[in-house]
């Protein structure tokens, strides 16, 4: 991803073998969704109304943000199951005190708070006790959405009061015609995709995901760069969270179905379940691929619960490429050898 | 040689990517015989027996097994010949029973049930023979290591092999358990069973063969009968015309007036107990002992991968053990960990990423930001430095053996580390590779850093360090330098654990390599 500058000659006396250039990972996704809104959009011209494709960005953004945390955790060689939940406590806190007549700014901050100590537990219990995160999430996963779930019977369902200045923000539109959503979400995209391969962080998160026993005998502290992973994917949830429109559907299934959503749009957009390595461009392209067969899935009047099953063969499809591409990158590096060697 | 081969090699060659293991490898074994092949680390021993073994097709050669062409393309067919391996690292299920491991895979059904009972009653006797005398139902992670050797040993026995295969046998043995294991071989013999003996053990391989096949770059190099060669042969043989120029000349270290050092006193935990020693500065200090000695352990601990119970240790920064690696890379201590693949590398991302390991990941000063611009610049300077040969993007797992192994000291060097541990440096890397490590490791110890160098070859530990310690069974069982220094002695206070009494004039060994 990071191609960078002329080589600096070797010593000695070998030949150079020839470097092609290597176009950026994200191109295929892209190259994916063009071609799905352009078959979409033929089918169903309806489709690439501006009103449509900023609707789907909208509706794309939520889980967008959390397939950007979900790329730092897939990096890392771990998965967060517990991320939809997380951004539902998040959501419902903030209505909840927004309801209750809290100064929204102060409302929207306990919600990104929350969302940080659920992604501190997380990790805590990962770190603590040596476990997969994948396992304790699964756990917390079901403990995060039971608490939804009490919170919500607790509170006899108050409507958000769609007055406070949060909720304009939120509900309004930037620049005209943006929602905020896709505001923070793009943003979030750039700031992260900077963090991921030009920090220190970043190149932590990616060094343990590629061989955790290796950054350990290098000195890396893994067990601070997990927990700041998880604590970040907390964050992340917690914002996407409270930028959510009013109080969550208290159907139990809101927010549940987004962690599929984001480790599908993760992997999709090319970040690589074996860890080492990720992409936040190509998750935030990834959510978008999601939403578009989603969305096309609707307009070609397919029943919606269908949903979940569109999203899985789609992540597994991303998955087979993958192997695919590791299977021939695996053949390349052998003859780059043969070449150096030869 | 004695009637016809049980089994023959002929113009055999295998590569793996750009890496030649075989190039025209011949072996002839004879019905009845202990046939040792020997070579140093790197030599194509493994491949041999991999090849043999149908877990890798060899690109062209023939084997013949009697008189008949086989081509052994997986493992069951070297079985239906005959051939039976047993591995140099365990293959064995630590956590099963010893009976269970015996018939892993072809365990005896009665009434569609395994049947224990049965599973005794046919290994009874061969236990016996073996002097085995274990509980057979307790898992095999409570035996000791040379009982488990036996155990593996036992599995290819039952399935009578008429040519049974060892591949570094008695690398985790004492000298107790390899005497047993050898009774047990001759016993074989005996019987009329070819036995194919794969070493590096020079005095193991004396010891217990009749005929001695040296290799050397993937080819065979000399076979004789044993009776027929001495030890500088065999020597001469394996190390071919490198001996010389192997190992550099010492440098002289940069004079100064203070000399930091490690003391350790009285240091405890894991498998060590009461270690005493102290390191300075421009010197190379060496340690030697068998696996499980406790050389391993020391190192954890002084790198702060493993707690200490007990003593002191000091190092030139006036601070005591680091409590983790992060702290040691912090410090100025480096490790280079013996299992390169699984502990020193990220094979699949680029020299330049593995390279600023510990700048960009370990160490806490400086920007926050990662500059892969300042990353591939610091791996052109290693690159240059080290003669590696690759590019700083290209994926570390592209390079050589030896290449990959530089790769895991410039990460170090990056840093300029005030203490080195190395934990066999120059273990399974090329020849050309090995002059190269060994006289950067000299440069460093010149260089003012404290290098602790732990090898599994006595020959790379007398020729660089300055003194060497020698463990036996988590204690300090020597100390040897000077006039001492031969590799005779480190070697017979490796696996006694003392020093032999008095020093008498051997078969005369040659050059530096005595």
């Amino acid at each position: 991803m990071t191609r960078l500058d002329p080589t600096p000659p070797l010593a000695g006396s070998v030949a150079h073998p020839k470097r092609s250039f290597r176009l950026p990972a994200e191109l295929g996704p892209l190259a994916g969704l063009v071609v799905l809104v352009a078959i979409i959009g033929f089918a169903r011209p309806g489709f690439l109304d501006q009103a449509n494709l900023l609707s789907l960005l909208e509706t794309a953004a939520y889980p967008g943000m959390l397939a950007i945390g979900m790329v730092f955790v897939l990096a890392l060689r771990e998965i967060d199951l517990s991320v939809g939940w997380m951004f539902h406590l998040a959501a419902l806190l903030t209505a909840f005190l927004l309801a209750a007549g809290i100064n929204p700014w102060l409302a929207a901050f306990a919600g990104v708070l929350l969302g940080a100590g659920l992604g501190l537990v997380n990790g805590l219990l990962v770190v603590a006790l040596r476990l997969p995160a994948i396992v304790v999430t699964l756990g917390t996963f079901a403990m995060f959405r039971g608490l939804a779930a009490v919170a919500v019977k607790m509170q006899t369902s108050a409507p958000a009061d769609q007055s406070g200045e949060l909720s304009q923000i939120v509900h309004g539109k930037m620049f005209g015609a943006v929602p905020t959503a896709v505001f923070v979400f793009v943003a979030m995209a750039v700031v992260m995709q900077f963090v991921l391969h030009r920090s220190r962080f970043g190149y932590r998160v990616q060094a343990v995901g590629s061989n955790p026993q290796a950054a350990l005998y290098a000195g890396i502290p893994t067990g601070a760069v997990r927990l700041q992973t998880l604590v970040l994917m907390g964050i992340v949830s917690g914002l996407a969270g409270v930028l959510w429109p009013g109080f969550p559907v208290t159907d139990a299934d809101q927010g549940g179905g987004f962690e599929l959503m984001a480790i599908a749009a993760a992997i999709i957009g090319g970040t690589s379940l074996s860890g080492g390595r990720g992409t936040v461009i190509g998750a935030v392209i990834g959510m978008l691929i999601v939403q578009v067969i989603l969305s096309g899935v609707t307009l070609l009047g397919i029943d919606a619960t269908w949903n979940p099953f569109v999203i899985g063969a789609v992540m597994l499809l991303a998955l087979a490429l993958d192997r695919l591409v590791k299977a021939l990158r695996q053949r390349q590096a052998v003859r780059f050898q043969e070449n150096l060697h030869a | 040689m004695l009637g016809s081969p049980i089994m023959s090699v002929r113009n055999l060659a295998m590569r793996y990517g750009g890496v030649v293991a075989l190039r025209d490898m011949n072996l002839y074994v004879g019905p009845g015989t202990i046939h040792a092949v020997i070579g140093e680390s790197g030599a194509g021993k493994s491949t041999l027996v991999k090849v043999l073994a149908g877990v890798v097709r060899p690109d062209s050669g023939t084997i013949r097994i009697g008189d008949q062409t086989v081509a052994i393309d997986s493992s069951a067919i070297a079985r239906k010949h005959g051939l039976g391996v047993v591995y140099q690292d365990l293959s064995l299920f630590p956590d099963r029973s010893v009976l269970a491991n015996l018939f892993v895979g072809r365990e005896p059904l009665r009434n569609g049930l395994i049947s224990t009972r049965e599973m005794e009653a046919r290994s009874r006797t061969l236990l016996r023979q073996l002097e085995l005398n274990v509980d057979v139902r307790a898992p095999v992670g409570h035996l000791d290591m040379g009982e488990r050797q036996l155990v593996e040993l036992a599995r290819e026995l039952l399935q009578t092999p008429r040519l049974l295969i060892l591949d570094e046998p008695n690398s985790a043995l004492d000298r107790r358990e390899t005497e047993h294991l050898f009774t047990v071989l001759r016993g074989l013999k005996a019987k009329g069973m070819s036995v194919l003996y794969v070493s590096h053990r020079l005095e193991d391989v004396f010891a217990i063969a009749d005929h001695i096949t040296v290799m050397r770059n993937g080819r065979d190099v000399l076979t004789k009968e044993r009776s027929g060669l001495s030890e500088a042969d065999v020597i001469d043989a394996m190390i071919g015309q490198q001996r010389d120029s192997l190992f550099p000349p010492a440098l002289s270290a940069n004079a100064s007036t203070i000399r930091p050092q490690i003391t350790v006193e009285g240091l405890s935990g894991g498998r060590i107990s009461g270690v005493s020693f102290t390191a300075r500065s421009g010197e190379v200090l060496g340690f030697a002992g068998l696996e499980g000695s406790g050389v391993e352990d020391l190192f954890e601990m002084l790198f702060g991968l493993r707690k200490a119970q007990g003593g002191t240790v000091r190092f030139p920064d006036g601070h005591g053990l680091p409590k983790s690696p992060t702290e040691a890379a912090r410090r100025g201590i480096g490790l280079l960990p013996a299992d390169r693949r699984c502990n020193g590398l990220m094979p699949d991302r680029s020299l330049a990423f593995n390279i600023g390991n510990i700048v960009a990941g370990a160490r806490n000063w400086g920007s926050r930001r990662y500059s892969p611009k300042a990353a591939i610049a610091g791996a052109a300077r290693q690159i240059d430095a080290l003669r590696i040969k690759s590019l700083p993007d290209a994926p570390v797992n592209s390079l050589l053996a030896g290449d990959q192994q530089k790769i895991v000291i410039a990460k170090w060097l990056e840093t300029a580390p005030q203490v080195l541990l190395l934990d066999n440096p120059a273990g399974g890397i090329e020849a050309a590779a090995k002059r190269k490590i060994y006289a950067l490791i000299r440069q460093m110890a010149a260089n003012g850093c404290i290098v602790l160098l732990r090898s599994v070859e006595p020959s790379e530990l007398t020729n660089l360090s300055n003194r060497v310690l020698v463990f036996h069974r988590g204690r300090v069982a020597g100390e040897v330098f000077g006039a001492e220094m031969k590799r005779r002695t480190v070697l017979h206070l490796i696996t006694t654990g003392e020093m032999p009494e008095a020093e008498r004039p051997k078969k005369k060994l040659v050059g530096s390599m005595a």
